[in-house]
């Protein structure tokens, strides 16, 4: 009888890299189309919002999974010694000067006029944004200058596969650096690139990360599901959760604001996104999320050195004007961050 | 095939078991000749086509086997000598209006239908024996053994069914249908009846019960008919240690093992010719003058079983008898026959420890063989569409997540249940099937069941026997993705039009059928899409599976095999050596394992992909899955200006 | 007619779909058949056009008719389109004194394409073939053939080859004579030189 095991378990091969990652993240559910294992090899497909891989791999190793920041341990746990709202080296509301960004940013516009600095200054040579892809659910997007930024700007609450368009970048034969914008699951999925010792070119020319803040995300057919149910027209412009107590999904479209209430659209929520403590995008360079209770202004948190140094230059040149956050508001953020690693916990426990 | 109607009579020539077959009914005066194309009989009626201006004759591609039978049963009924020739799986098509047919009887005109079996299924999707449809329906039945005979068996039968005004079954199979030796044609027939149906001629089964009487006298008459005739014959010892009984091919095989042992003094050959209704007379003679009894024949235990029925009967004047065949395990139950495997059963049954070779020889071929043959699967053509819209259907589903189903159905398609076909196709069964298994997995949802199902077509089967399950799915609201895969030809059996080319078995132009304003004319949803442009075809296919109800997508592109002959491919392939990764793309040579076109293989040496210019047709699909942008289609037409 | 080298005269021509291995067995036939001798040619198609292995039969006796089927391990040679199918076919019909002529240009099955299987190193299939035969003729028939513009052309230089073995009662003269019955004659230019091209490869 053990013999017979044995045999069996010497004659089976190891599992392949891909089909680990089917098995931990893709299968069960926890998938949430960030896009760190697209394009690095052809099999993991994305299409509409969904991530698939039609055909099996055949190697042990690779960095499709290496990279995943849903594989369990991958950090989405708490940390505490780093405090609920992870690396802080300081936190300001700020909002961005240039009134042309009015009407088509989130908030207070400070991403947008980030990463067009970034660009204009030379401090990087490409971004990766995202933007309207096809049937209405967000695609990555590479831009070099402030307009291709723009045309970007605006969240889309939706699945979008991001990172893809960052791992091509990076197989290109070029030196220049690079700024990524990113939910939290991205700026985990970016950290995790840097520091592959079998990606060297994302260690040497990933030049930024702005993390965006985020409760959670929809499936791009979730999110038209949702919308179809709401009588809302598609394409979204603009989408967001503001924070509580809205109690609702506010989605903007050529007909204009429509808000959707929230049980409406937990149907749609990534189960992915129910095991992610991280609110604040702890590993980016810059976080950037809304100022609660401030229309107009976002609030962002300085993790990094470098994230410092982009920050103060914006500040320089006037393209940013930054103030004292309340200290309230930062109690909320707090809360609303431990809340969501509880809730990751929680969810973790649940699962096993 | 070629014009037989001027060949000249008396000087043998090499001919195909399937011309001797189309050559003997223009000998025999046949007028209407209908087929659905099928192999191995698909070159009867080609033949036939090709003729028909030489000889005056109509020939027709009909949408399936039933219609044919039935049509060519209409020229019968009309004093004219009419013939369906088909593959067996046809004859199950056809198989309602045969059992009718045999109770009302056919018309003045001889009526014969031509079945070509499949033994070890070589090109079918089953082996099945299509000989019971004469025991089944009363029908006499020939099973020619060389395609001489199955000239001489065409004669012999047209006016067998003039004598007994039935139908007359001729039985080939891939063996015959598809060996060609000497043939000496001899006159065709002169002068043929001007066709007329007597208004007041009912031709019906009604009443039943007493027609069927009928028709067992008619089958008696014929029993008589065919034992004076010249097709069963005795080879061999007056009192043999063994007998051996066959039919078709298997006479051959049997003369020669028993030629191989060198038995010719102790084994009797019975060959049968006419194996329904049995010559029982012949049969309890040989019986007598022997202890043992070997069958050979292809597939079942037709004539093994009936043989030992009638033995039963009259044993106890015949005394007691070895049978050795199928039953006995002396001949495989499933497979061909072959002289070797006669050899092996005469050698067990009479002890002679025969073996064709010396043991170490085989032990050692087959070990090499074993070791360095590797298998030869088939699959699609260089350039077949149907990679391509394989492709994109296993792309599609794949990121559609809801474990969605591909039905199948049979043309070169079929192969999606293959490697080549990513192995996405989940079901095939016969012609048509497909669709009806759709329709009922697409009525599954109330159910719970919630995968998306995929129904897969070629333009052929489509009208062959798809409309019905079609219209089933349209009637009931059934929920399924109609694909169909159009590539403009009958491309497995031999390229043969249908109705949606419009083109005539003739060559000359028909009515086409627009298969796009068929599914709109029954208020479906119908996209078309070209399977070469994956994008666009992945696109179509996503969104026609997010619909519900039953929706039609059409994937259009013609057989690579047919461009191949029209004009070519517009694209030299190439692979820029400085672009390709090797081994060490993306997830390990993603072109070679994944995508399988014999013109794209992997050079070990190189340890790159490269384009096997013997063998690439040049379609470009393959540029398009490249992660690298390694694989060039270089248009033809610039580098020949350049 | 000429006495036969072996009685019956058992040929079993094998390749890969789309080779042209039917043609070259009917283009056999006929010559053999134009010659006073009883021919039978036994075609497995059907697939034959979608990579799969295809083999045909041409035999030949000046007895009686013959059946389809060559009895298993008493083929007089084997004349293969494609190495590894030389190989395939021995243990079904070779025997120690079997004659073999192959084209060398391997064609790679799809299990081979896709990393599963591995194509044997030419020299170790030669070696097993000829272990396995009493003759080999190791011909470079593609090869040729694609410099005469077309690598279907393998066939007839196959036949040019047969030709110049001896193993037949009939010489290139009368092969050539049966492709004219078969190709138009803008067609014959190019089936000469493949023919005088397989010769040579023997001769």
């Amino acid at each position: 009888m053990s013999t017979g095991q044995a045999r069996s378990a010497a004659q089976e091969p190891p599992p392949t890299v891909l089909q680990r990652l089917l098995d931990e993240v893709i299968t069960p559910g926890l998938c949430v189309a960030c896009g760190t294992c697209l394009g690095l090899c052809p099999h993991l497909v994305f299409f509409d919002g969904q991530v698939a891989a039609p055909d099996a791999c055949d190697l042990e190793q690779g960095r499709c999974y290496d990279l995943c920041p849903q594989v369990a341990g991958a950090g989405q746990g708490p940390r505490e010694h780093e405090g609920v709202l992870g690396p802080v080296r300081a936190i300001h509301w700020a909002r961005a000067t240039a009134g042309e960004l009015d009407g088509r940013v989130q908030y207070g516009g400070v991403v947008s006029a980030l990463a067009a600095l970034a660009l204009e200054e030379g401090l990087v040579g490409e971004a990766v944004l995202t933007a309207a892809g096809a049937r209405g659910a967000p695609a990555g997007v590479r831009v070099s200058d402030r307009e291709g930024v723009l045309a970007a700007a605006g969240s889309i609450y939706a699945a979008a596969g991001t990172l893809r368009e960052l791992n091509q970048a990076l197989a290109e034969a070029a030196d220049h650096s690079l700024l990524v914008v990113g939910l939290p699951c991205q700026a985990r999925g970016a950290a995790k690139m840097a520091g592959h010792p079998d990606y060297p070119a994302a260690g040497r020319r990933l030049g930024m990360v702005i993390g965006l803040f985020c409760t959670m995300n929809l499936s791009a057919r979730g999110l038209r599901a949702v919308l179809a149910e709401a009588g809302v027209e598609p394409p979204v412009l603009r989408a967001d959760f503001p924070p509580p107590p809205a109690g609702v999904f506010q989605v903007t479209t050529a007909a204009g604001l429509s808000e959707i209430p929230l049980e409406k659209v937990y149907d749609a929520v990534l189960p992915g996104c129910k095991t992610c403590g991280d609110l604040t995008a702890e590993t980016a360079d810059l976080s950037v999320g809304a100022a609660e209770g401030e229309a107009g202004l976002n609030t962002v948190i300085v993790r990094t050195a470098r994230g410092q140094e982009l920050l103060e230059r914006a500040v320089a040149a006037g393209v940013l004007e930054l103030r004292r956050p309340a200290a309230a508001s930062l109690e909320h953020l707090k809360e609303a961050a431990a809340g969501k690693r509880a809730r990751a916990a929680a969810g973790e426990v649940d699962h096993g | 095939m070629a014009d037989i109607s001027g060949l000249t009579p008396g000087r043998t020539v090499l001919m195909q078991g399937n011309e001797a077959i189309a050559r003997g009914a223009l000998e025999a005066g046949v007028s209407f000749a209908a087929a659905y194309p099928g192999n191995p009989s698909s070159e009867i009626l080609q033949t036939l086509a090709d003729s028909a201006e030489g000889a005056g004759i109509y020939a027709e591609w009909s949408t399936n086997e039933k219609v044919a039978l039935e049509a060519a049963a209409a020229a019968s009924y009309c004093g004219l000598r009419a013939m369906a020739s088909m593959k067996q799986n046809g004859v199950n098509v056809a198989q309602d209006f045969i059992c009718n047919l045999t109770i009302s009887g056919s018309g003045p005109g001889g009526l014969v239908l031509v079945t070509c079996d499949d033994p070890g299924a070589i090109s079918s999707t089953n082996e099945e024996d299509a000989r019971f449809i004469a025991k089944l329906a009363d029908l006499p039945l020939l099973e020619p053994s060389t395609p001489a005979e199955a000239l001489a068996m065409m004669k012999f039968a047209f006016d067998l069914s003039e004598d007994i005004e039935n139908l007359v079954v001729v039985r080939a199979i891939s063996r015959l249908s598809h060996t060609r030796s000497g043939v000496v044609p001899g006159e065709l027939a002169v002068g043929r009846p001007r066709p007329a149906w007597d208004p007041k001629r009912v031709i019906t089964t009604i009443p039943a019960v007493p027609r069927h009487q009928v028709m067992k006298d008619k089958l008696a008459e014929a029993g008589g008919l065919m034992a004076a005739g010249p097709f069963n014959s005795y080879g061999g010892p007056d009192n043999p240690e063994l007998l051996i009984i066959a039919s078709g091919s298997s006479v051959l095989y049997a003369a020669e093992a028993i030629d191989i042992l060198g038995v010719g003094r102790r084994v009797g050959l019975l060959k049968l010719g006419c194996t329904w209704p049995l010559d029982e007379k012949l049969l309890r003679k040989h019986l007598a003058a022997t202890e043992r009894v070997l069958f050979a024949e292809e597939v079942d235990p037709f004539i093994e079983d009936h043989v030992k029925s009638l033995y039963a009967q009259h044993a106890p004047e015949l005394g007691i008898k070895r049978f050795y065949g199928k039953a006995s395990g002396h001949t495989p139950a499933i497979g061909e026959l072959s002289p070797g495997r006669l050899a092996a059963a005469v050698s067990e049954v009479l002890e002679l420890g025969h073996q064709a070779v010396d043991p170490g020889y085989l032990e050692r071929a087959v070990q090499s063989a074993g070791a360095m043959a590797a298998p030869r699967e088939v699959g699609f053509c260089p350039g077949c569409p149907h990679r391509a819209s394989y492709w994109a259907m296993k792309q599609v589903l794949a990121v559609d997540g809801r474990a969605g189903l591909v039905s199948g159905d049979i043309g070169c398609y079929t192969m999606g249940v293959l490697s080549t076909g990513f192995n996405r196709v989940n079901s095939v069964h016969c012609m048509g099937s497909g669709l009806g298994i759709s329709s009922g997995l697409g009525k599954l949802g109330r159910f719970g069941f919630d995968q998306p199902v995929i129904s897969v077509v070629g333009d052929s089967t489509f009208f062959h026997a798809a409309l019905p399950g079609i219209v089933n799915a349209r009637w009931n609201q059934a929920d399924y993705l109609l694909v169909v895969l159009d590539n403009s030809a009958t491309a497995m059996t031999g390229f043969q039009p249908h109705p949606g080319t419009g083109q005539l078995a003739s060559g000359q132009a028909g009515a086409q059928v627009d298969i796009e304003q068929v599914c709109r004319s029954l208020g479906l949803d119908c996209r078309v899409a070209d399977p070469y442009d994956l994008a666009a075809t992945s696109d179509a296919l996503y969104d026609a599976l997010q619909q519900k109800g039953l929706r039609v997508l059409i994937l259009r592109r013609v057989c690579a095999l047919v461009q191949g002959r029209s004009g070519g491919h517009p694209y030299r392939m190439e692979i820029d050596p400085e672009l390709c990764r090797g081994d060490a793309c993306g997830c390990h040579r993603f072109c070679s394992r994944v995508f399988k076109c014999p013109g794209l293989v992997f050079d070990q040496a190189l340890g790159q992909a490269v384009i096997d210019e013997v063998t690439c047709v040049g379609c470009g699909v393959c540029a398009q899955i490249c992660p690298a942008g390694a694989i060039k289609a270089l248009a033809k037409d610039q580098e020949a200006a350049a | 007619m000429k006495e036969l080298a072996r009685e019956p005269l058992d040929l079993v021509i094998t390749g890969v779909g789309g080779q042209g291995n039917v043609l070259a067995s009917q283009v056999l036939g006929r010559a053999l058949l134009d010659q006073g001798y009883q021919v039978t040619v036994g075609e497995t198609y059907g697939l034959s056009q979608r990579g799969g292995a295809v083999m045909s039969q041409v035999r030949v006796t000046r007895r009686g008719v013959l059946g389809p089927l060559i009895a298993e391990n008493q083929a007089t040679a084997i004349i293969s389109l494609e190495p590894m199918e030389a190989l395939r076919v021995l243990p079904t019909y070779g025997h120690p004194e079997v004659v073999v002529l192959t084209n060398d240009r391997p064609l790679q099955p799809l299990g081979v394409i896709a990393g599963q299987a591995e194509y044997p190193q030419p020299p170790k299939l030669r070696a097993a073939i000829e272990e396995l035969c009493g003759r080999l003729y190791w011909l470079p028939a593609t090869e040729e053939a694609m410099k005469l513009g077309a690598p279907i052309l393998a066939n007839v230089i196959m036949l040019g080859a047969l030709a110049a073995s001896g193993l037949l009662p009939i010489g290139a003269p009368e092969i050539e004579a049966a492709l004219a019955e078969m190709f138009p004659d803008e067609k014959m230019a190019a089936n000469r030189q493949a023919l005088a091209v397989g010769q040579e490869l023997v001769a």
